[in-house]
């Protein structure tokens, strides 16, 4: 079997009287005796890579996390249409089952954040999961008498999310989100961010103030019929609502496992 | 994952799919909201009673049902968007029959801006600094808040201690006496280049 003859070019070897000999080294002096300068000198002058200092343009980018944007408007937009069921609590899951948002976790993306594009005409009662909003886009919500929270993903658990069914079609375990990095944690614990590790009665307080900075009455929750479903929210250590970590999915049978090992209880309850 | 390859059996659940929202897990792990907040009631339903403004202190509590808000179309560039959407937005209110505001401030705030309340007596905050509705709403906010805060900042009188009132009074007495002197030194000058009499 052979490539065409084009395909590549052979490699022209160093023998016989025209080609050999001096191992491509010529005559002499530090090129024949293998004696090089260093690359990047200029025979004493002060070279290019020392004189000119460097601008760290892309330092820690393989650190940094993107949060992809869905924008109020999109999020209205996708209620009024049907793509999305705003009565069940929406998280990471239930936008990427809609199919017009894709997540890349192996492309640093750790989930969605809620812009403010729309947030005039916004009017939908959602109970709503995002990994970043503005302050701005949480008082929409609320105004509106929904709940939203910022939640943080793991890599391993998000590559889970954002496609469930192929998920439980390999069998894995559902694993146990992690908990959010050094840098993270500050965002997630603190109630302005309405985060989902922070004290409910501080998130309860903030969003009074939230009501009078915004100018509208804060919508009395108890009252309403979907209190049970607004108020639904998932352990941190949890990736699927209703799901435990360590739980094996079986579509075709329409079963699911739980390990009984007590060591394995104990990993994914800790 | 190597833990999980070990395990030994697994034991089956079954699950009726059509009641999926009936079975909820429940789970709990050992960093739920409960252990890391012992004492938190855990509801953020509860709406907190709403400060109150008194001893003449404005709390920064406005009520929304006192308040009349109106949008209205923005001036300024803008084309299309700014000719259609209503994003400027209007409070106003009755300022002598504002409860919410103590009384000694409201007072303060009627000689202020007596010049700016409608005929009837009411007090109105525009805002169209931004392209958002609800943004300019808040800074409509913002400038009333601050405007009745900084009246009542000026109601109050700073209390001043003893030691800084007998430093006060030392200083003003040093000052005159510094004063008096430089004008006899200067009147002795000016004596000194008149030519001399028989009197003196």
């Amino acid at each position: 079997m052979k490539s065409n003859p084009k395909a590549y070019k052979q490699p022209k070897r160093g023998r016989g009287i025209y080609g050999g000999g001096k191992h491509g080294a010529g005559n002499k002096g530090s090129g024949q005796r293998q004696n090089f300068m260093r690359l990047g000198y200029e025979t004493g002058n002060n070279p290019f890579y020392l004189r000119v200092p460097k601008e760290p343009y892309y330092k820690g980018h393989h650190l940094k996390r993107e949060y992809p944007p869905i924008s109020l408007l999109q999020l209205q937009t996708m209620i009024d249409t049907g793509r999305v069921d705003p009565s069940k609590p929406l998280d990471l899951v239930a936008l990427c089952n809609s199919k017009l948002f894709l997540l890349s976790p192996l492309e640093k993306q750790f989930g969605f954040q809620l812009t403010d594009e729309g947030l005039d005409n916004f009017k939908g009662k959602v109970n709503i999961e995002v990994q970043h909003a503005s302050e701005q886009v949480i008082a929409a919500i609320e105004r509106n008498g929904g709940v939203i929270t910022t939640a943080f993903y793991d890599p391993v658990s998000l590559l889970a999310m954002r496609d469930p069914m192929k998920f439980f079609i390999s069998g894995i375990p559902i694993p146990k989100r992690q908990t959010p990095p050094e840098d993270a944690i500050e965002y997630y614990t603190d109630p302005r961010n309405r985060g989902y590790l922070a004290d409910p009665d501080l998130v309860a307080l903030e969003r009074f103030k939230l009501a009078q900075k915004y100018g509208y009455e804060l919508p009395d929750l108890k009252n309403d019929p979907e209190l049970a479903m607004l108020l639904e929210r998932k352990d941190p250590r949890q990736i699927f609502y209703g799901l435990n970590p360590g739980w094996v999915v079986n579509l075709k049978d329409k079963k699911i496992f739980e390990p009984e090992d007590e060591k394995l209880l104990e990993y994914y309850k800790t | 994952m190597a833990v999980l390859n070990n395990f030994s059996s697994f034991r089956r659940i079954l699950i009726n799919s059509s009641s999926s929202r009936a079975y909820l897990s429940g789970f709990k792990s050992s960093i739920t909201l409960e252990k890391l907040y012992p004492s938190s009631r855990l509801d953020i339903t509860t709406i907190p009673k709403a400060p109150e403004s008194k001893d003449g202190k404005f709390s920064g509590y406005i009520p929304m049902d006192k308040i009349q808000i109106s949008y209205a179309r923005s001036s300024g560039p803008g084309g299309q968007n700014v000719n259609c959407v209503s994003t400027k937005a209007e409070i106003r209110f009755h300022l002598a029959s504002a409860e919410w505001i103590p009384e000694p401030v409201r007072v303060k705030l009627a000689e202020k801006l007596k010049n700016q309340l409608s005929k009837e007596g009411y007090f109105i905050v525009k805002s169209d600094r931004t392209r958002s509705q609800h943004l300019n709403l808040a800074d409509t906010l913002d400038k009333l808040r601050d405007l009745i805060q900084s009246t009542a900042q000026s109601l109050v009188i700073p209390e001043i201690s003893p030691e800084t009132v007998e430093r006060q009074r030392r200083l003003r007495e040093r000052a005159a006496r510094e004063r008096l002197r430089e004008k006899r030194a200067h009147s002795m000058t000016k004596q000194g280049r008149q030519s001399p009499t028989l009197d003196s």
